[in-house]
């Protein structure tokens, strides 16, 4: 298991390089900064000034170099914009978007995963078609769509829920939580329910297609046969059973809300990464977006790491295989 | 307590399908004496395992029981309510399936999984049913039983793993174990010791057990009696040694010529020629009569069942005749 790890986190070291390399000449392609950091009626002198002091005269591969240079002591370089240290930038706006998914995610796998279960326990009930319905209606309904009118029903028309901003935050560790408020859930509930319905649609459909699957099969025969009641059926095998591909789907979920929450943030004003990216990327604030989607890799290769031994632990039969 | 352990009387079950109503069990009857061996031969989809799934009442809709009566010890379980049949299974019935690396759940110990098949019935401490669990697994002959509760199933050889799935169904000391072909699966040396072993805990237990095999050969092996079915019904019945010795259906005087213990050196097996008719399409009167040298005009007719002692068989021209 240890060997595994380690040789996991040599390859995660490989990859994030060559992650690099293609992040710095992506984010290269796609425009040059000076163009929106200078006013277009600025003087000559000036503008090569500019371009000297971010290092933008140098050849490609000579700002790479640099680049990692400074990486591997730990610096990410200063954004263009706003002049500060980029990874102190980042990591503020991080817990911001880290409670709103790790709300939306878990929120969606619990309440999705029962109800997917018992759309598959009894696939021709009512309540099971009501399910599914509302898991169509998650899927095939835009993001922004669903912010908007959620904003539109209770901000607006029934006026009990707020339409944006983080709320009363509290602190724990030294950084601002809004989960550690009332007022700060209260905030938190529309944006979260937002990000949740795809989510909720999607472990709806993975629990449900388990379920249905593992009732047909002898294990589920046999533990009826013993007289065990549908509920511990349910519970202790069949839960056990589907908990793999649920687990797979959370961690890509998760690791992808917290990249990509940007449309949500920006529709409820959510300060969280999602809009520091946009805004970066508007700017052309090369630093920042560099940094950013590192660490969005970064994120990935610990999700999938964590996903890989969250399986062992829940199959027995891959610890031989991981063993050796 | 006086008559049979269990009395199945005109069972008939059926599945609805999408090319009509498979009558998989057709007014069979049948009973089993308490402590007693029952041996239920038949080739493949002649109905064996669905005539063991309706006496647990484990038919999956949209298939249902369309008539007859399963009693146990007198008492009717046919039209049960389901918890009053969920307590039954395990305590009063229990059953073992052919395959054993698909009956076990591959991702629970088998010391828990077993545990929930007591605590389906009792509530007894988790130490306590440990201690049973270890206990009966010992007694189906799996050394060192104590330590490998903690095991999980493919830790096990197939042959341990079938143990395992034979000590679930002894846990609660049922007094009836349906036995649906637990030895199919299995290397040949390792059928024997389980035969010799089921054999000895059957005598043991003062459990009785229905024995459901294809292979008329491992039947007689164990069972005192034995009844042949072919296309879901019941074609002959008596004590093993009388229908071995002279069997009156000619399906089963074609499975006796086919035994490889009955063959002259030299000469091929004897063959019953032709297929099994399909469930859907069965041909009118005697369902054996398109493979049966014996056939004529009067098995047009469904033979109705000859009853003789012990000694029972449906057909219009028997090989011998009945004698009590
Ligand atoms: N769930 C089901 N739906 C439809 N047909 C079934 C079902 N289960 C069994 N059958 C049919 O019932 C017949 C008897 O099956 P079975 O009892 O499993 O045979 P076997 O004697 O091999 O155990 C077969 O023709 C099979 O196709
Ligand atoms: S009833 Fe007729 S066809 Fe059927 S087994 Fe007897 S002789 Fe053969
Ligand atoms: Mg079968």
């Amino acid at each position: 298991m240890l060997g595994f790890i380690i040789q996991r986190l040599l390859q995660a070291v490989v990859v994030m390089m060559i992650i690099s390399v293609l992040v710095f000449c992506g984010v290269y392609a796609v425009g040059n900064p000076i163009d929106v950091l200078i006013s277009p009626d600025a003087t000559q002198q000036i503008r090569e000034e500019a371009i000297r002091t971010y290092g933008l005269d140098q050849p490609l591969w000579k700002q790479y170099l640099d680049f990692v240079g400074r990486l591997v002591q730990g610096d990410f370089g200063r954004s263009f914009v706003f002049g500060s240290p980029v990874l102190p930038l980042i990591l503020s706006r991080l817990p911001a978007t880290l409670e709103l998914t790790l709300v939306a995610v878990v929120g969606a796998t619990l309440v999705g995963v029962p109800l997917g279960m018992y759309a598959g326990y009894k696939p021709d009930s009512l309540a099971a078609r009501a399910i599914m319905g509302i898991s169509i209606l998650g899927f095939s309904v835009p993001t922004f769509w669903i912010g908007l009118v959620l904003i539109f029903i209770f901000a607006v028309q029934f006026g009990i829920l707020p339409a944006g901003s983080r709320g009363e935050t509290r602190e724990l560790f030294g950084i601002s939580w809004s989960v550690l408020t009332a007022n700060g859930w209260q905030h938190l509930f529309l944006p979260a329910l937002n990000l949740a319905l795809f989510k909720f649609a999607m472990m709806v459909r993975l629990a449900r297609a388990g379920t249905r699957e593992i009732m047909l099969t002898d294990t589920v025969k046999f533990a009826r046969a013993a007289g065990e009641s549908e509920a511990t059926i349910l519970r202790r095998h069949v839960l056990r059973l589907i908990a793999i591909p649920i687990v797979t789907v959370f961690g890509l979920e998760f690791g992808s809300t917290l990249a990509f929450a940007v449309v949500t943030e920006t529709i409820f004003s959510w300060p969280g990464v999602g809009k520091l990216i946009i805004d970066s990327i508007n700017t052309l604030d090369r630093p920042v977006m560099v940094a950013y989607l590192m660490l969005v890799a970064f994120f990935f290769i610990l999700v999938n790491l964590t996903i890989d031994i969250v399986y062992v632990a829940l199959d027995p039969r891959l610890r031989l295989r991981a063993a050796s | 307590m006086s008559g049979p352990l269990l009395v199945v009387e005109g069972l008939t079950t059926e599945f609805p399908t999408r090319a009509g109503i498979v009558r998989a069990v057709r007014e069979v009857s049948f009973h089993v004496e308490a402590g007693e061996i029952l041996g239920l031969v038949g080739e493949s989809g002649s109905g064996k395992s669905v005539t063991g799934f309706s006496i647990l009442g484990l038919i999956d809709p949209p298939g249902r029981i369309t008539g007859g009566s399963v009693r146990l010890a007198g008492c009717e379980l046919v039209g049960l309510p389901a918890r009053d049949l969920r307590a039954m299974r395990g305590r009063e019935i229990a059953m073992v399936f052919q395959d054993p690396a698909a009956t076990l759940n591959p991702v629970l110990r088998i010391g828990d999984q077993m545990a929930l098949a007591i605590h389906a019935h009792e509530t007894v401490s988790a130490a306590a049913a440990r201690a049973r669990v270890a206990e009966v697994l010992t007694l189906v002959g799996i050394p060192d039983a104590a330590r490998r509760l903690d095991a999980y199933p493919h830790q096990f050889s197939g042959g341990m793993r079938q143990r395992v799935a034979i000590a679930t169904a002894l846990l609660n000391r049922p007094k009836l174990i349906i036995c649906d072909e637990p030895t199919t699966a299995l290397d040949v040396s390792v059928q024997a010791q389980i035969l010799t072993e089921m054999r000895a805990l059957a005598r043991d237990t003062g459990t009785a057990l229905i024995w459901i095999s294809h292979d008329l050969a491992t039947v007689s092996s164990l069972a005192s009696r034995i009844i042949v079915m072919y296309a879901g019904r019941v074609i002959e019945e008596g004590p093993i040694r009388q229908v071995l010795s002279a069997p009156g259906h000619p399906y089963a005087r074609g499975l006796l010529d086919s035994l490889p213990a009955k063959a002259v050196a030299g000469k091929d097996l004897m063959q019953i020629p032709g297929a099994p008719p399909s469930m859907l399409a069965l041909p009118p009167g005697c369902a054996f009569a398109p493979r049966c040298l014996r056939a004529d005009g009067a098995c047009d007719a469904e033979p109705a069942p000859t009853v003789a002692g012990d000694r029972r068989w449906r057909c219009h021209h028997p090989h011998a005749e009945p004698t009590s």
